[in-house]
């Protein structure tokens, strides 16, 4: 757990862009103290905690990740850098550029697997004369993390604000420990009140894949296992209130394509692809990919709809046969059109 | 056979025949008595009696009644017999689907039985089929017979398997509305945790979570802690879905999952909370507070506010709950559940509660069919304050329209009035009163949601928030014009303590401010007769055949009788809000606010035709000029959906926002002459211009402007070449040009002096034009069909004219509480009436319009809409006759655009002018 003190040379001179009441509650240096020795304590016992659990094989993520606000009232997060190494940090691997270089909604998909860490860095760049969006963070679902790094409020956690705000970047580390692989939802908590702006476009996806595994897959209605190396395309889709927003992934080369709102997803006929989707706001869905049955995960399953909450996540793998159309059936998600293509072309 | 496999056929069937004789042996048989109970605050509850089993173990229950009611743990097979007896005031029952199929009830004060085999492992709730949502539930855990209960996922990721022995506590855990309603059961022993309480649990201690729901669905996620899906993946033999969010689907559902506390993630306060955004917004979260083994700390749990706590009426030293029932009854919106207590307080209101400071107020939308918000209106100064008050839940809101509930702790004394944002006419008042003070604390000063901060709670605009409150609230204070008595409004008659510690008795204030007893004008028909049919939404009008409100009041313009009331009862017909009709005025469409339905009604004989979904909360209908096609505003949600005509299916909603942004949820709009839809967008505060033909969107226009935030858009009118918007909050009009560009703002109270106690002076001409006018919360506001008048009905009691040609106020004229509806109808002859509606009362105002001068516009008409004896009805009235008009629609429909496409025989009626009325 490290908390950097950005070196803003104004912050430092205590000229602050922001006279918010937030900024001006917690002084800089009384901070950069506390975060030091705190920083101290808990890389101790992320060490001891990591040799414990044996899990040194995996790799290190070094993310920085910038959280933005649009016009129209969204904020998103965008991907800034993304560095992959050992533990120890070596082989270090710049591999930014298989994002979009710009913020996203959904944000990055951040794809690792079993075993891996990541020091994830939030940068706020807002407006910081908007009182009200002076905070924001990333709080993941599924993988281990300590109490730091809940991405809560102190109102919830009891210990801290555990924001980014204009004036200072915020640290999480996250564990993908064993037990921990499948695909999280991350998204704010911190932004307007205790419940953030994940509504507003603070979401994205981690994909945990599990180090050498397989996926289930439909084969002439039977649950058979397919290579995790065998999917060419990962499809994260959001399932919103109103509209699906969604960002397509060579899962070969890692590379991330942004495709908006109700996007169509492209595949070749014959290869093994896999979607991630995720609900979020207020409703309640019924998920159908027409013509598709897939393995319900967790049994054996075939089904061809699934009905889901928000924030819950339905994973599953097709072999792209026929083009398509996903959508939710819910009444009023079926009259505002929310649906989208599933194009699959002959190889 | 060969002899081998005969001989493992022979043992297979010994092991079965062992099995099937173990699992008989085993099988217990539960003789339970339960009572149902109503606690202090008005809920209900189950409460143990006695438990016995034929294997002897039973738990410790609570002594008194709670919810949850007794969590019930019993193994497969067994048989249970639970014996219920009633002690409340309505009927109860046991429902337990999964395992019990019968749904008789108990009247009050009678026992009734039930008794059926725990057939199948699980986790069931068992509830009453009408009163849940009031706290009649629990949870039956049905085991396996072998002790084993559901795996958690280990230390190193590896799915563990756990007996209940092993369970160092269980949580049963119920989502009802937005609230968390928990029990502890720990070494036999069940704690009553209530309302969203704190979990405690010591590290890696193995911990049961029975998650339960019912009423409409939720998701629930627990911070840092994952299990596997409730899924017989060992039988599968397949992996577990690892999750960490579990949908609960609406109706009744539930969910056992096992956790190691903390594993991997450590000590600290684990946020549990419900993923619907809205419910996180309506306060539904709670902790878990995991603690290390040798810090010191217990691991105790807490529990939350319960309804057995602090509350007028029942010191306690525990923290209280009040309760709300969001409901479609007029007036009750938000009643609360122990109604006949606070009736006999109030004298009127069911709507107002009283709380010690940290005691909470609850909300639970058990009675309608509706989306709403749970919304403050105005908080006392402070409350919201980082320091002392909570800034975290107050000013409390939800971005979206929803169905649930919601529950808010209130720590600083005073005034807090609570509202939807979708139907903002239902209130909820709640008084936070330091028992240490003298007199019930409205407190110093209070803050709306407008951004007016400070306001002296002495002042002239908070007494009549206050009043506004006790007519709107109260059945009895509405205005009967078929009484020969004056009108009186009943206000409670308790000391108050207002602005510099004042204490001064309510209803005395009231009165001398606002007068009582007042004589109500005489009723009189216009002497010249209008043009066909004027159809009303009265929409509280009560009849016996239908447990929702609201009727269709049909007047013969001719001659100003009653023609005929609709109910319709065969579909139960919920608060009719507004209509429209087709372009040969044969169908009318009539919109039901509180429900999910458009109706369509044979306008010759009143006959149902169709009952059309068409989305959550619709409000208002128009046609298009040009294809007749049927457009409805989603006043829930977020569009406008098209029903195309001659038909009765919706084939898109138009969005009213991008994709993914906040639901504008559009109220009252309107259709230019050339197929623009315009809406004013209550959520999002300004009016949105759309194009019908590909639903794109033109313009969205910022309203309000006379106070910082919150103008609440309500509904449109269209001119020749103008928009006119009025903002209910910021009481004032917008006018928009067709392209979106704001070209003036009207303010309506621009005479009168909010902050001032009540005087002579509170209206006088402060805007220098010689008039003295007012509109407080104004709502519709059509133009007359030459574009020359703007009839602006204001809730406050006043109906204000506005020349398009100044674009100001020319005239002021008297109206009831609750002034709501405006529509223009043809005069014979010649000219227009406005039609006037008020929701708190049952008369019909005519206006005549004068479209020469403006200002010279009169009232002409006072009509009842209370129908006499022999008025063709399909159901009869059973209370609030008359009262609640909303809605209105003259047929035939007379605006330009719309008269054009009339059938000549509704034509022939009309003069040459009416029928090109812009020249």
């Amino acid at each position: 757990m490290v908390m950097k003190c950005k070196l803003d040379v104004d912050f430092l001179d205590g000229k602050l862009h922001n006279p918010l009441p937030q900024v001006m509650r917690r002084p800089g240096k009384q901070k950069c103290l506390r975060i030091v020795l705190i920083t101290l304590f808990l890389l101790m016992m992320a060490c001891v905690q990591v040799q414990a659990a044996g899990t040194a094989t995996g790799e290190l993520h070094k993310i920085e990740l910038v959280a933005e606000k649009l016009g129209g009232g969204y904020f998103a997060y965008r991907m800034k850098q993304h560095l992959v190494s050992g533990m120890d940090g070596s082989n270090e691997q710049n591999i930014t550029s298989r994002y979009p270089d710009f913020a996203t909604i959904p944000g990055p998909t951040i794809v690792i697997n079993e075993g891996d860490e990541v020091d994830l860095t939030l940068i706020h760049q807002f407006n910081p004369d908007a009182p009200g969006e002076d905070q924001v963070s990333v709080h993941v679902h599924g993988v281990h993390y300590d109490i730091l790094s809940d991405g809560t409020l102190k109102y919830i956690n009891m210990v801290k604000d555990e924001s980014a705000v204009p004036a200072l970047v915020y640290e999480y580390k996250w564990h993908a420990a064993a037990g921990t692989a499948g695909t999280w939802p991350y998204h704010d908590h911190n932004m307007i009140n205790h419940n953030g702006a994940e509504d507003k476009g603070l979401y994205g996806a981690l994909i945990v894949n599990k180090k050498s595994g397989s996926v289930d897959i439909n084969l002439q209605g039977q649950r058979k296992a397919a290579p995790l190396s065998s999917i060419q395309k990962d499809y994260v889709l959001y399932m919103l209130d109103d509209t699906f927003a969604g960002t397509e992934i060579d899962s070969i080369t890692g590379q991330q394509t942004y495709l908006g709102a109700n996007p169509a997803f492209t595949a070749q006929q014959g290869t093994n692809v896999r979607f991630h989707v995720i609900a979020l706001g207020t409703n309640l869905h019924t998920f159908k990919l027409a013509g598709y049955g897939w393995i319900d995960p967790g049994t054996n399953a075939i089904i061809g709809e699934k009905a889901m909450g928000p924030l819950e996540k339905h994973v599953f793998t097709v072999r792209a046969g026929i083009s398509s159309v996903y959508k939710d059936t819910a009444f009023s998600s079926n009259l505002l059109g929310m649906k989208g293509n599933f194009n699959v072309h002959p190889q | 056979m060969k002899p081998n496999n005969f001989k493992i056929s022979l043992a297979l069937a010994f092991l079965v025949a062992l099995l099937f004789a173990s699992s008989l042996a085993l099988a217990a048989s539960h003789t339970i008595s339960m009572t149902a109970e109503t606690l202090p605050n008005g809920q209900f509850a189950y409460k143990m009696g006695n438990h016995t089993s034929s294997d002897g173990a039973t738990n410790n229950y609570p002594a008194g009644a709670t919810i949850p009611g007794p969590a019930l743990f019993v193994k497969v097979g067994d048989t249970v017999s639970i014996s219920l007896t009633n002690n409340t005031s309505v009927k109860v029952g046991l429902n337990v689907p999964g395992l019990s199929t019968d749904s008789s009830e108990a009247s009050p004060g009678q026992s009734k039985t039930f008794t059926f085999t725990a057939s199948k492992q699980g986790t069931y709730p068992y509830f009453d089929d009408g009163s849940q949502l009031l706290g009649l539930f629990g949870a039956i855990i049905v085991d396996k017979t072998d002790g084993s209960v559901q795996s958690l996922v280990g230390e190193a990721g590896t799915i563990t398997a756990v007996k209940r022995s092993d369970l160092k506590k269980e949580f049963v855990m119920f989502m009802v509305g937005s609230t968390f309603w928990g029990t502890e059961i720990r070494n036999g022993t069940q704690t009553p945790l209530w309302t969203n309480p704190t979990l405690g649990a010591i590290k890696d201690d193995a911990v049961r979570f029975h998650v339960l729901s019912v009423g409409p669905g939720h998701t629930f996620h627990l911070h840092a802690h994952r299990w596997p899906d409730e899924t017989d993946f060992v039988g599968m033999n397949v992996d577990p879905n690892i999750i960490d969010v579990k949908l609960m689907a609406a109706g009744s559902a539930s969910h056992s999952f096992t956790v190691k506390a903390g594993t991997g993630v450590g000590a600290g306060h684990w946020q549990y909370h419900c993923h619907l955004v809205s419910h996180m917004e309506s306060g539904m979260a709670g902790k878990f507070h995991v603690v290390d083994k040798n810090s010191g700390e217990t691991g105790n749990s807490i529990a939350g506010a319960s309804p057995s706590g602090a509350i007028f009426g029942n010191a306690s030293s525990e923290p209280g709950l009040v309760t709300f029932e969001v409901s479609d009854e007029p007036g009750s919106w938000f009643r609360s559940a122990r109604a006949d207590t606070i009736f006999s307080i109030t004298k009127s209101t069911k709507s107002l509660e009283i709380i010690p400071p940290g005691s909470s107020v609850h909300f639970i939308m058990s009675d309608t069919n509706g989306v709403h918000t749970i919304t403050s209106l105005l908080w006392p100064s402070g409350a919201d304050d980082p320091i002392h008050g909570d800034h975290h839940t107050m000013p409390f809101s939800q971005t979206k329209a929803y169905r649930g509930g919601g529950i808010v702790k209130l720590d600083v004394p005073g005034l807090y009035v609570f509202t939807c944002k979708i139907h903002p006419y239902m209130f909820a008042g709640v008084i936070v009163d330091d028992p240490n003070t003298e007199g019930l604390d409205l407190g110093e000063s209070i803050d709306l949601v407008t951004g007016v901060n400070g306001l002296p709670t002495s002042s002239d605009l908070a007494t009549r928030l206050v009043r506004t409150f006790f007519v709107a609230t109260s059945q009895n204070n509405w205005l009967d014009y078929t009484s020969s008595a004056p009108w009186h409004a009943n206000y409670a008659s308790v000391p108050v303590r207002i602005t510099g510690g004042a204490v001064a008795n309510l209803k005395d204030v009231l009165e001398a401010r606002y007068g009582q007893n007042v004589t109500l004008p005489a009723l009189f028909n216009p002497t010249t007769p209008g043009v066909g049919e004027v159809w009303i939404n009265t929409q509280f009008e009560k009849t016996v055949g239908k447990t929702k409100p609201g009727t269709i009041t049909v007047l013969d313009a001719k001659n100003w009788t009653i023609k005929r009331k609709i109910a319709l009862p065969s579909i139960n017909m919920n608060n009719p809000h507004n209509m429209w009709s087709n372009k040969d005025q044969s169908i009318v469409y009539q919109t039901q606010w509180f429900d999910t339905k458009l109706t369509m009604i044979n306008r010759e004989n009143g006959a149902l035709l169709h009952n059309i979904q068409v989305g959550d909360t619709p409000s208002h209908v128009m046609t298009l000029p040009s294809t007749d096609d049927i457009t409805v505003a989603i006043n829930g949600e977020n569009g406008v959906v098209r029903i195309p005509a001659g038909t009765t299916k919706p084939d898109v909603m138009m969005p009213t926002q991008g994709p993914g942004q906040t639901p504008a949820n559009p109220h009252g709009h309107w259709i230019t002459p050339d197929g623009k839809i315009v809406t004013p967008n209550i959520n999002t505060s300004d009016v949105g211009i759309y194009d019908s033909n590909d639903g794109s969107i033109i313009a969205r226009q910022k309203t309000g402007g006379v106070f910082p935030s919150a103008p609440h858009p309500i509904a449109i009118g269209v001119g020749v070449d103008k928009i006119y918007a009025t903002n209910l909050l910021d009481h004032s009009i917008n006018v928009i040009s067709f392209d979106g560009t704001l070209l003036k703002t009207i303010a309506l109270l621009a005479d009168y002096d909010p902050i001032s106690p009540t005087g002579p002076d509170t209206l006088k001409d402060r805007d220098g034009d010689g008039l003295v006018t007012a509109g407080v919360l104004p709502i519709q506001t059509p133009v007359d069909p030459t574009g020359r008048v703007v009839v602006t009905a204001n809730t406050g009691g006043t109906i204000t004219i506005i020349d398009t040609k100044l674009d100001k106020v020319v005239a002021m004229l008297p109206c009831d509480p609750g002034c709501h509806g405006v529509n223009f109808g043809a005069k014979q002859g010649g000219g227009y009436y406005a039609y006037v509606t008020s929701k708190f009362s049952n008369q019909l105002i005519v206006v005549d319009v004068d479209l020469k001068n403006p200002a010279n516009s009169s009232i002409v008409g006072r009509i009842s809409l209370v129908a006499g004896n022999g008025v063709p009805s399909d159901d009869t009235v059973s209370s609030l006759a008359g009262m609640g008009g909303q809605g209105i629609y003259a047929i035939p429909n007379i605006y330009n655009g719309w008269v054009q496409n009339l059938p000549d025989s509704w034509k022939a009626g009309l003069t040459s002018a009416q029928l090109n009325p812009v020249q």
